[in-house]
């Protein structure tokens, strides 16, 4: 392994869920890196990068707010990385989208009174992967995390469309379970993984995530697996804050935890338990925890 | 030359609409040289060229400028013309003012200028041209049919059957190909192997057939009806004279477990083995990387209980060559493999089938082993995973094929067919079973096709379903299928028993280092690429190279015999003169002055130079020149254009020429 990994330093942009629904994704990403003497500096002043709705209503909107965030995070040192898996999907969608379309840049320079910079956007998972590496990854683990079957989900935006995100083969990607698998935890063979969870039909038509979500929970648990893997805040909500209700609603007890990726990885490079935000996790994690000697 | 006949064609309206044709014949008479010069509404006509016969014989003419379409229209048609009334053809030239002038230009004071300019030029060219006399090379009647399968086989009969001998090559241990491993064939339903081993055992006995198996083509060399073929002939470690093909040794192999590729590895076959009972030759062949003999030198049973003695551990490859005049490329198809993303391939796999990971995902060739009464359950539909009956089946269209974003754009043209027959097939040996088809369209033209797909729809109640499926799971002994019916606009989930995929036809691994052996032309799929799409669809361009079934593209058992029959017709064409006759439009060399310096010879496009050593009386080497072998050049005139001495010239279009004609202008 070559020595400059500990010199990696990324700029940072977190999103909106970070800030909120989702701060235990923010301070466990935070915690890993800085055990992992990566540096990751938080873009000032950021915005929000449209999610769903903007680029439903105004393609224009979508686009400049990506653009803006993309000359904001231009600011700062490193490789833009972002965690949430929308964040993630709407800044490469702009950037394949103003590659070959000069009329749509000009617009957009316009709206945001300025260019839009070449900066690399990168998923935490290609960070760990291929920046800092699997195997250095491996060295770093102080409490492996062997015993624990993880069902690594995906969802729909880390991997599509093809074109846009680059992190991994589309229908039959394995970045994840490379990574959860570096700190020894075992990874089950499921057939849900790139399932859509509902998305945000969360809020419009609930029945409709109870029914996905439910699905995915169900597959999870046949594969044996003790607990969930996400790298998307909305993932998390549907797969977490909801399996109660899809408990009732279709009467098998899952009791499945749903961990961020880095709250798994931080564990197992030894940041302590407190400093995860288990203890904000609808479903309990920490039962599981005790029983394979991970607190 | 001097005394130059100039006809300007009007073409109807196609050249006087925008060229004074009259004023171009005017001005052309008054060139120097111009002995009679006239215009006329269609000079192609038969009146037309009877005005060129008569005016040869009335001024005497020793040079013809015909001034109308492009030589590649009618240039043959004007030297015919000029030969019968007693000239030289290659005396008689063309002057395009149609394509390059009228045709494009619309001011018809500057069209007739360059008419007359273009006029001028050809004048001159002809002033020098010299009587040239066609090339005649000499043919080699015997023919090179690479590929055993139901094409080469077709085609192969054919010549043989028309009294010339035939060079058949295979690659694997036996002919037969695909067809050999189907079941039966639509739209009819015959039994593939009914049909097709009485042509396989016609190929063995025929005694203008040599057959080349288990044997691939090293090298090519040479020119239509003049090909040297380098086969080579792998060692079958079995000696085909003594071998009475009894089958002992196969029997007593201690190695039984090895999976039988001809099954699509179902089922097992030993280390020593004939691909399927029907083999043709029926000759074991040793596989040395299973055999415990080759491995640890440890075992030589079936030399010890083999009577004949035919068993030979110490045979190897040999080289043998082959004279022949003309090829029939018949290499085949295989199915797109979609277990994995093919290394250094554009085309994605599809991961998301699990097909190789889920035993229940099997491909439309593994069925038919199925189905087959000579297959590994003796034709009983039983899935791979557990050997059960399975109640429920799904088939799925279109995988890989018309599928841009995976890397194939092209329609596979028989799986629509193919998956029909699959369900009727299916619904005759398990009655209270059910079969769904997942489609994008039913592709069914084609004599009694369309018919035959509706029986399966209507009469065998296969449920054809129109959408597309997004993923395959295994749930339980179960494989869940997660599709869409685009036509009620649903998602449909059906847990099947076993999944068959319809995937895409490619062409045989190795197609492309094989087109390169021969110097034929293939597309970015590695399909061999034919003359002409609709007028020449049996040939190469490259003259002597046929083709026939689907190594040109995808094609259907009727479709691949009636090519392989006509690329049979156009060998025997070839075949029916004893010489070849070709234009004598090609490059010569000026011995004297050639330095050697093989600048022509690295650039010619049809490896038509050669080194040729000229020796004096004693037979000591005085100098090494180049030589442009007459029946390779193709007349294209780069090696003129390369040489650095100025030593060599095509015929018809020498410097000389070149240089008058620009002097023209």
């Amino acid at each position: 392994m070559n020595s400059t990994n500990s010199k990696l330093t990324y700029s940072y942009y977190p999103g909106c869920s970070l800030h909120a629904s989702g701060k235990e994704y923010d301070i466990s990403t935070r915690g890993l890196f800085k055990a992992l003497k990566i540096g990751l500096k938080e873009v000032p002043d950021w915005l929000c990068c449209g999610a769903t709705p903007a680029h439903n209503v105004d393609e224009l909107l979508s686009l400049s707010l990506c653009a803006k965030n993309l000359s904001l995070a231009d600011e700062v040192k490193g490789d833009l990385a972002v965690a949430c898996a929308a964040c993630f999907s709407r800044l490469k969608t702009t950037q394949h989208r103003l590659a070959d379309n000069p009329e749509k840049r000009k617009q957009v320079e316009h709206a945001i009174a300025g260019s839009v910079p070449e900066k690399k956007v990168k998923h935490l998972l290609e960070i760990l992967a291929k920046d800092y590496g699997l195997e250095q990854l491996q060295e770093a683990v102080q409490k492996p995390l062997s015993g624990l079957k993880v069902a690594c989900y995906y969802g729909c935006l880390l991997t599509r469309p093809p074109e846009v995100p680059e992190l991994d083969c589309t229908e039959a990607p394995t970045i994840m379970e490379r990574v959860i698998g570096a700190t020894g935890a075992e990874t089950v063979a499921w057939s849900h993984r790139l399932e859509c969870c509902g998305a945000n039909f969360t809020l419009s038509r609930p029945g409709v995530v109870l029914k996905l979500s439910g699905d995915i929970l169900a597959s999870a648990k046949a594969a044996g697996a003790d607990c969930l893997m996400v790298a998307c805040p909305l993932c998390h909500g549907n797969l977490d804050i909801r399996q109660k209700e899809i408990e009732e609603a279709t009467g098998t007890r899952y009791n499945m935890p749903v961990f961020y990726m880095t709250q798994l990885l931080a564990l197992a490079v030894g940041v302590p338990a407190a400093k995860l935000g288990f203890n904000s996790m609808m479903v309990s994690p920490l039962p599981l925890l005790k029983e394979k000697n991970l607190l | 030359m001097s005394r130059i006949g100039v006809f300007v064609c009007h073409c109807g309206e196609n050249i006087s609409r925008t060229v004074d044709v009259e004023r171009v014949a005017r001005e052309a008479g008054a060139l120097s040289g111009v002995a009679f010069a006239t215009d006329y509404k269609y000079m192609c006509s038969d009146p037309g060229q009877n005005l060129l016969k008569k005016a040869v014989a009335e001024h005497n003419l020793d040079g013809i400028v015909v001034a109308a379409c492009s030589p590649r229209m009618h240039e043959k048609t004007f030297r015919k013309a000029a030969q019968s009334a007693g000239l030289n053809p290659f005396l008689c030239e063309m002057a395009n003012i149609r394509e390059h002038c009228s045709w494009v230009h619309e001011d018809r004071e500057e069209a007739t200028a360059k008419a007359s300019e273009i006029v001028a030029m050809l004048v001159e060219r002809v002033k020098k041209d010299k009587k040239l006399a066609p090339i005649t090379v000499p043919i080699t009647k015997r023919s090179l049919v690479i590929g055993g399968g139901i094409a080469g086989i077709q085609a192969a009969l054919d010549i043989a059957d028309a009294g010339h001998q035939v060079v058949l090559v295979e690659r694997e241990p036996s002919i037969g190909g695909h067809m050999a491993q189907l079941s039966e064939t639509f739209p009819t339903l015959d039994c593939s192997q009914c049909i097709m081993t009485p042509k396989m055992v016609d190929v063995a006995n025929h005694p203008n057939i040599t057959l080349h198996t288990y044997s691939e083509i090293e090298n090519v060399d040479g020119y239509i009806g003049n090909f040297q073929i380098t086969i080579k002939k792998k060692a079958r470690s079995v000696d085909m004279a003594k071998c009475t093909g009894c089958g002992i040794c196969m029997a007593k192999c201690p190695q039984k477990k090895i999976p039988n590729a001809f099954d699509r590895n179902m089922g097992m076959r030993p280390a020593i083995y004939v691909p399927f009972p029907q083999a043709v030759p029926n000759t074991p062949v040793i596989d040395r990387e299973n055999c415990t003999w080759f491995k640890t030198g440890k075992c030589g049973v079936c030399q010890k209980v083999c009577g004949p003695g035919a068993v030979d551990y110490t045979q190897e490859d040999e080289l043998i060559v082959e004279k022949v005049g003309a090829i029939v490329v018949a290499t085949g198809f295989e199915l797109y493999d979609i277990t994995e993303k093919p290394k250094g391939s554009p085309i994605k796999g599809y991961g998301e089938f699990g097909h190789g990971k889920i035993p229940d995902v099997i491909d439309g060739m593994t069925f038919e082993r199925l189905a087959s009464a000579s297959g590994p359950t003796g034709g009983k539909i039983l899935r791979p995973s557990d050997g059960k009956e399975p109640k429920q089946v799904v088939f799925i269209q279109c995988v890989g094929s018309r599928a841009r974003e995976k890397g194939i754009s092209y329609c596979s043209k028989i799986c629509c067919m193919y998956t029909a027959k699959h369900t009727m097939l299916y619904k005759h040996k398990v009655h209270d079973g059910q079969a769904y088809v997942f489609f994008m369209d039913a592709r069914t033209p084609g004599k009694g096709y369309d018919e035959f797909w509706r029986r399966a729809v209507e009469e065998e109640e296969a449920g054809y379903i129109r959408g597309m499926v997004s993923r395959l799971y295994q749930k339980g002994d179960k494989v869940v299928v997660m599709g869409s019916d685009i036509s009620v606009g649903v998602q449909v989930e059906i847990e099947a028993d076993l999944v068959v995929l319809a995937t895409a036809v490619q062409p045989r691994q190795g197609a492309d280092t094989l087109a390169q052996k021969l110097g034929i032309s293939y597309d970015k799929y590695n399909f061999y690429s034919e003359a002409h799409a609709k007028l020449r669809p049996v040939e190469c361009a490259t003259a002597g190279i046929y083709l026939a079934g689907a190594c040109q593209g995808p094609k259907d058992i009727p479709d691949t015999v009636s090519q392989a029959s006509a690329a049979a017709a156009k060998v025997m064409t070839l075949f029916s003169r004893d010489e070849l006759e070709r234009e004598p439009i090609v490059a010569k060399v000026n011995e004297k002055n050639c330095v050697a310096c093989f600048y022509c010879k690295k650039v010619c496009p049809y490896g038509a130079v050669e080194e040729k050593e000229i020796r004096d009386r004693n037979g000591n080497l005085i100098r090494v020149v180049a030589y442009v072998n007459p029946g390779v050049c193709g007349g294209c005139g780069t090696c003129q254009a390369t040489c650095p001495s100025k030593s060599v010239e095509l015929d018809g279009y020498t410097d000389e020429q070149i240089v008058a004609m620009i002097e023209a202008l």
